[in-house]
């Protein structure tokens, strides 16, 4: 009889230990390998637990609803606006645009909260987030952009809130998301409606760019709006042949004036006088190139890889903004708001502030200075050959009356047809509210291709601002 | 119990009738609980505390997964505590059980036999029985109980043979084997029913208790390893002799060769599982659906995502609890029969929670099987509640000398010509001697 109660105890001992077995196991997938299940292509847990969440709506500041939510049989289903003017802020599918980058704000981190935070959160409901966008200017952008392709910015100089952030072409995020058929077409569509032309368009600047090269001039104290330069037409300069838009040349001219009229001639020597050095040097401390620090997709702008030598024909070519370089709208919409704001970088902003369920609205820290390009006199000096380029020069499209307009053209050459029409400018000139920039894809002149453009929204949206 | 399903009841919003039937089965447990205290000195205390835990945790996540299922659940755990107190007093002292060890083997035979001619497929095995169309259960679960009884008893009456003359040097020494044969055989017969109605789990419990008693009868360990050779050479057979098996092989060894195939079980159980993590997604927030089978096979998994490594460790826990203290009857049991019965039964329970988990957890191929108490099915609640009541009986009857159960047993008395003066003896008071 004992032997039998010893043999069960020692059977006993392998049931037991296997319920330890089971229990380590457990910790194994539950801990250890969880994160990997977690991430597996045929896990649609995540997918799934989203969709119980009602995400929050996206708004523009105004209060218009551009993403909302619904609630289908599978869950909760993401309502595009009706209008395309939004597309690129709204993104599609939840796997582009502001979907993407603010899901977590969306979903206010809930898909794998704990039950616990729900229950204080009161529910799985997301944050909804309120744009610096101005819905009227969106819309407004999206009417004088029919059947263009290019960008078109608005933003307020002080404290860079984007009050337009529009792209064309656009798409119909609804109907891309819901249809396979609606995606492939726009997916192939050579037009490439998916890029958000204003943040990810690589263009070359053309004259635009010689607002930088001014600037860079005067504070380095080489020149003055003041200075005297000439152009002879054609001249050779570090070895490469610049050509002015007057074929018989500006003669002697003023800096003033040879912004004012877009002398290419005048800027080439500018820049070879600048050097590379310093022209890098300015080039960083505009933060031209650099991306923004926006929630959407930036691209990074390029410039030639001049070295350290003076007479580099690529140098030349920058400084009337050709040649290799390649910018961004968004990037010309900063250089023209840091002249606007008396030298200043500005940190461009989307987001205005996000508001939870419990209805208090989280600041979102705005006005953000980069630092200084340029001195305060320099940016003033500019800024006056701006305007002296709406009253005399090639910006006398935007010469209003009631509204001084400080603006700067740009036709900028290259490879695919016309010249790409830029036109970026400031209003009022003297306590500016806001900075517009304008871009047409082969619109041929700026003033004439983007300059009506521009001209309006900036109408529009000086009168929507309010001065401080 | 009662308190958490009265819990769960308010936060699901359900209607007040439910809560009355939950409170009923609450009701039943502190019922079967008190009559069976009645004559309380010797029997086990803790085991119905914790087996109704259990079962408790799993009508709660039936009614999570389908409040339909929970009803039915309720009352099959209803019929099986009835059954369950009925052999608590019907038999009389579990020693007389010992005697109908062949009736019990041969029932045992004769029900898979029966399944295996008139079974209904459900779900790729045919393990169903219908009874004038009417009730419909599993033999095999019944199967159980009668082959514990079967070989707790014919061990008690040869062991002493087998395991005096297993001591030979021989390696299966025939005299050893003679007395083992019936065994063999019975076993052996099982099994293969089991395979033929791919009802790979049921024979894993059934090899797995006819390795452990071989071991219990001989004291030997040979056995135990030769069977367990046998077995992988088994497997290994299986494999390459039956598609359904090595299929279910290939979905326990690669599941991401077919994930939505036959891997799409395994995966969705380790997908729910790691969701889960430590603390759970959260009763009710989980994706049953995604499970295949979750009511039964997967309900584990269930518990597992919505409270997460610590709800399931702790379930874990309380099964351990239930082996361990169905084992410690065992042990601790004064008559041969009855130590092996609780040991039997003992080790069907641990094994078949086992099975299960480990299936689950991919340690081993997943089979059909279900999770003691918790899995819906009323067969397998029915049967496991019966066998409950045995182990009780067991602990009643077979405890060390303290009171009076000590007394040598009359074996001239026949168990059934007591019942009657049991009953008339009041509410399960202690039968006069």
């Amino acid at each position: 009889m004992q032997e039998l109660a010893d043999s069960i105890r020692r059977l006993a001992v392998w049931p037991l230990a296997g319920f330890i077995v089971i229990c380590l196991t457990l910790t194994y997938w539950q801990v250890a390998a969880a994160p990997q299940l977690n991430n597996a292509k045929e896990n649609n847990r995540s997918e799934r637990m989203r969709r119980r969440v009602e995400p929050g709506q996206l708004l523009t500041r105004d209060g218009l609803v551009i993403l909302d939510a619904k609630k289908g049989d599978k869950g909760w289903e993401r309502v595009y606006a009706d209008t395309q003017a939004f597309c690129h802020l709204t993104g599609y599918n939840g796997r582009s645009g502001l979907q993407k980058s603010l899901s977590d704000v969306f979903y206010a981190q809930g898909a794998y909260a704990h039950p616990l935070e729900d229950l204080l959160r009161g529910g799985d409901v997301g944050n909804n987030v309120y744009l610096t966008i101005d819905s009227g200017l969106q819309q407004r952008a999206h009417r004088l952009m029919r059947g263009r392709c290019g960008a078109v910015i608005a933003m307020d100089p002080r404290d860079g809130a984007l009050l337009t952030l529009y792209s064309s072409p656009t798409y119909d995020a609804a109907a891309v998301t819901a249809s396979e058929d609606a995606y492939n077409v726009f997916v192939y569509d050579p037009q490439k409606p998916e890029i958000n032309r204003s943040l990810q368009g690589m263009y070359p600047p053309g004259s635009v760019f010689k607002i930088f090269t001014a600037a860079a001039a005067i504070d380095a104290g080489i020149s003055g709006p003041d200075a005297k330069l000439h152009c002879a037409g054609t001249e050779r300069i570090a070895g490469t042949v610049v050509k002015c838009r007057r074929g018989s040349g500006h003669g002697d001219l003023t800096l003033q004036w040879a912004l004012a009229d877009s002398c290419n001639i005048a800027f080439a020597k500018l820049g070879d006088e600048l050097g590379p050095g310093r022209f890098r040097q300015y080039v960083k401390q505009f933060h031209l190139l650099d991306a923004a620090n926006l929630p959407l997709p930036t691209a990074v702008g390029r410039m030639a890889d001049f070295k350290g030598f003076k007479g580099d024909m690529q140098l030349v070519e920058a400084s009337y903004g050709q040649g290799a370089t390649l910018i961004t709208p968004l990037s010309i919409a900063r250089l023209t708001a840091t002249i606007a704001r008396g030298g200043e970088v500005i940190q461009p902003c989307l987001v205005d502030h996000v508001e939870s369920p419990g209805g208090t609205g989280l600041a979102h820290g705005q006005g953000k200075v980069l630092g200084r390009a340029v001195s305060e006199e320099t940016a003033q000096a500019v800024a006056g050959m701006m305007r002296a380029v709406v009253e005399d020069g090639t910006g006398s499209v935007a010469n209003l009356r009631g509204l001084k307009v400080a603006a700067k053209t740009g036709s900028a050459q290259n490879p695919s047809g016309d010249p790409h029409a830029w036109f970026t400018c400031f209003a009022p000139y003297e306590q500016p509210t806001v900075v517009v920039t304008v871009l047409v894809e082969n619109g041929g002149s700026g003033a004439e291709g983007a300059g009506p453009i521009a001209v309006d929204i900036l109408q529009a949206a000086v009168a929507s601002r309010p001065q401080r | 119990m009662a308190l958490g399903l009265a819990l769960v009841c308010l936060q699901q919003e359900q209607s007040l009738v439910r809560l009355l039937r939950v409170l009923t089965v609450a009701g039943s447990f502190i019922v079967a609980a008190l009559l069976t205290q009645v004559d309380s000195e010797d029997r086990d205390h803790l085991l119905l505390p914790a087996v109704s835990l259990i079962a408790g945790i799993g009508v709660v996540f039936l009614w999570r997964l389908n409040p339909e299922f929970a009803s039915r659940q309720i009352i099959w755990m209803l019929m099986g505590s009835a059954l369950m107190i009925l052999v608590y007093y019907l038999v009389d002292d579990v020693r007389d059980l010992g005697r109908y060890k062949y009736t019990a083997g041969i029932g045992a035979v004769l029900l898979m036999v029966a399944t295996m001619i008139w079974g209904q497929e459900k779900g790729g095995a045919r393990l169903w029985l219908n009874i004038a169309d009417i009730v419909s259960f599993q033999p095999g679960e019944l199967a159980k109980i009668l082959m514990c009884l079967f070989l707790a008893g014919y061990v008690a009456d040869k062991g002493d043979l087998i395991r005096s003359q297993s001591r030979d040097s021989d390696l299966l020494a025939s005299a050893a084997l003679r007395h083992m044969g019936p065994l063999l055989l019975v076993v052996a017969f099982s099994l293969a029913v089991f395979v033929l109605l791919r009802d790979l789990g049921a024979a894993m419990l059934f090899f797995g208790l006819f390795v452990a008693v071989s071991y219990l009868a001989s004291g030997r360990k040979r056995y135990a390893v030769v069977m367990l050779v046998l077995f992988a050479a088994g497997t290994v057979a299986a494999y390459y002799s039956f598609p359904h098996v090595s299929r279910r092989m290939q979905a326990w060894l690669i599941p991401d060769a077919d994930p939505y195939g036959t891997g799409h079980q395994i995966l969705q159980v380790l997908f729910g599982l790691a969701a889960g993590g430590i603390g759970g997604v959260g009763f009710g927030k989980g994706f049953p659906d995604s499970l295949p089978a979750a009511e039964t096979d997967a309900i584990l998994a269930v518990i597992a995502e919505e409270v997460g490594l610590l709800g399931a460790v702790g379930l874990m826990l309380l099964f351990l609890f239930v082996a361990y203290r169905t084992f410690a009857i065992a042990w601790q049991s004064k008559d041969r029969f009855g130590a092996l019965l609780a040991a039997n039964l003992g080790i069907v329970f641990a094994l078949q929670t086992l099975v299960i988990a480990g299936g689950l957890l991919r340690l081993i191929p997943l089979t059909g099987i279900t999770l003691p108490f918790v899995s819906y099915g009323g067969s397998s609640v029915v049967v496991n509640f019966i066998a409950l009541g045995l182990v009780l009986t067991v602990s009643r009857d077979c405890r060390p000398a303290i009171g009076r159960r000590a007394v040598p047993r009359a074996t001239d008395n026949d168990a059934r010509e007591r019942l009657p003066e049991r009953f008339v003896a009041g509410n399960g008071a202690a039968p006069s001697r």
